[in-house]
């Protein structure tokens, strides 16, 4: 878990069920799963359980990326950072046959240029200030963390402001997307992805050794690594594509926008096809957002069922400030970048897509940055 | 009951009430998709690919 955005919340209170909050997200995950299957959408249902069973296996396993990398990069060790590795390789085994294979799936593909390494070097800067990243934030938020609210609300504005800027970096220049499965079919194509990671996973073992730090994955991690993939591959069955999280945000900011009398359509972003009809149409007819939902409920759920729910106080001003500041970082990164954690590095090197590398080794050096930065914030550097 | 989970209750019943009120005003034609099912999308959140600029 990002622990420290947790908010340890109940100092001394009795452990129990907190029944008001688990009836109000499995209420809630009701609702929309009724309305998705009132509509005959029985995939949107699947994304929206998928969602869930994210939140509650990042929750109970304290899956935490911005830690895993902090911790790799402060002192060396290397078990998150492989637990992460962990995810993306059974998630690539489904993933790079299936979408070369099949038609109606597709993998997470970005072109390669100034705004992918501009964005996810922004995003890394981000992630370290808030504490979390798309997927942390998201299942902190439902775990229970008043700071994380704060980091969603503003991840979202910048995702909104991240739209309006994309065009112009784009405008910078790029190559096409690099996809190994197009260069050496389905199965090469699965095998260079898997070596990829593996030689990802040398190299990082390589640097903990070095440095005199433990690389071995804990067994939250392995476990949590090993549910959390499978769950990635079921995302990818049920909604044809890897597991995203922030186009859901842009979408739900741009929304929010709208209602406020921002017209956002004459912008390039919202003209093109994909961006222009998840305007238009239900927030639930978006895949993205199905999963956001789902593991923000799944994590309030799983939160709710073992202790007293956002019971602790609001954290001092300097920390909202980092959550807030790193929450827009991360919102306007993302969309530059293609996606955070989850959607451009996990979902694009699971795709044996080259961008999701490109995006981890921008994103390293923003979070070196981002650590250097947290003390002025009340964080430390841990 | 603290401020914190006051404030969840009211974000959360907001945030489902937006959800549902968008759900029921706005058109859904048919199965839930990503700007990647769009043709000439070339990222995630449907950008064009550089050579088709």
């Amino acid at each position: 878990m990002t622990t420290a955005t947790m908010a340890a919340p109940q100092s001394g209170a009795a452990l129990g069920i907190d029944r008001l909050f688990l009836a109000l997200a499995l209420g809630a995950t009701a609702i929309l799963l009724a309305l998705v299957l009132l509509d005959g959408q029985a995939w949107s249902a699947a994304l929206i359980v998928g969602g869930f069973g994210l939140g509650v296996a990042f929750l109970k396993a304290e899956f935490s990326y911005t830690a895993s990398w902090r911790r790799f990069l402060t002192r060396g060790e290397a078990g998150g950072l492989l637990g992460g590795l962990i995810v993306i390789a059974i998630c690539a085994i489904a993933v790079v046959p299936v979408a070369a294979l099949r038609q109606n799936f597709g993998g997470a593909i970005a072109p390669l240029g100034p705004s992918l390494i501009i964005g996810a070097f922004v995003f890394g800067i981000g992630m370290q200030l808030a504490n979390g990243c798309g997927s942390g934030t998201l299942y902190t938020v439902g775990g229970g963390s008043g700071r994380m609210l704060v980091t969603l609300l503003l991840f979202i504005a910048g995702s909104v402001l991240g739209s309006l800027s994309l065009p112009s970096f784009l405008a910078l220049g790029g190559i096409d997307p690099i996809l190994a499965s197009d260069h050496l079919g389905p199965w090469g194509g699965l095998a260079a992805t898997l070596a990829s990671i593996a030689l990802a996973a040398a190299l990082i073992v390589t640097v903990a050794k070095r440095r005199g730090a433990s690389f071995m994955p804990s067994r939250n991690y392995l476990i949590g690594g090993l549910a959390i993939g499978l769950l990635c591959v079921f995302v990818f069955v049920a909604g044809g594509h890897p597991w995203s999280v922030t186009f859901g945000y842009t979408v739900w900011g741009a929304k929010a926008a709208s209602t406020l009398g921002f017209d956002l359509t004459h912008s390039e972003f919202w003209q093109w096809a994909g961006p222009k009809h998840a305007l238009s149409e239900s927030v639930l007819s978006d895949t993205s957002s199905l999963t956001d939902f789902g593991m923000l409920f799944g994590a309030m759920a799983a939160a709710a069922a073992t202790r007293p729910f956002a019971a602790g106080a609001w954290p001092p001003l300097k920390s909202l400030l980092a959550a807030a500041v790193g929450g827009l970082l991360m919102g306007w990164g993302a969309r530059l970048g293609f996606g955070c954690n989850i959607g451009a590095f996990v979902g694009g090197v699971a795709s044996g897509s080259l961008h999701g590398w490109v995006w981890f080794l921008a994103a390293l050096p923003g979070c070196l940055i981002g650590i250097r930065l947290r003390p002025l914030f009340g964080l430390s550097r841990e | 009951m603290t401020a914190m989970r006051k404030t969840y209750i009211v974000v959360v019943v907001l945030a489902l009430a937006a959800i549902v009120g968008n759900h029921l005003s706005s058109p859904s034609s048919g199965r839930a998709v990503s700007p990647e099912d769009f043709v000439g999308a070339c990222a995630p959140c449907g950008a064009p690919c550089p050579s088709k600029k």
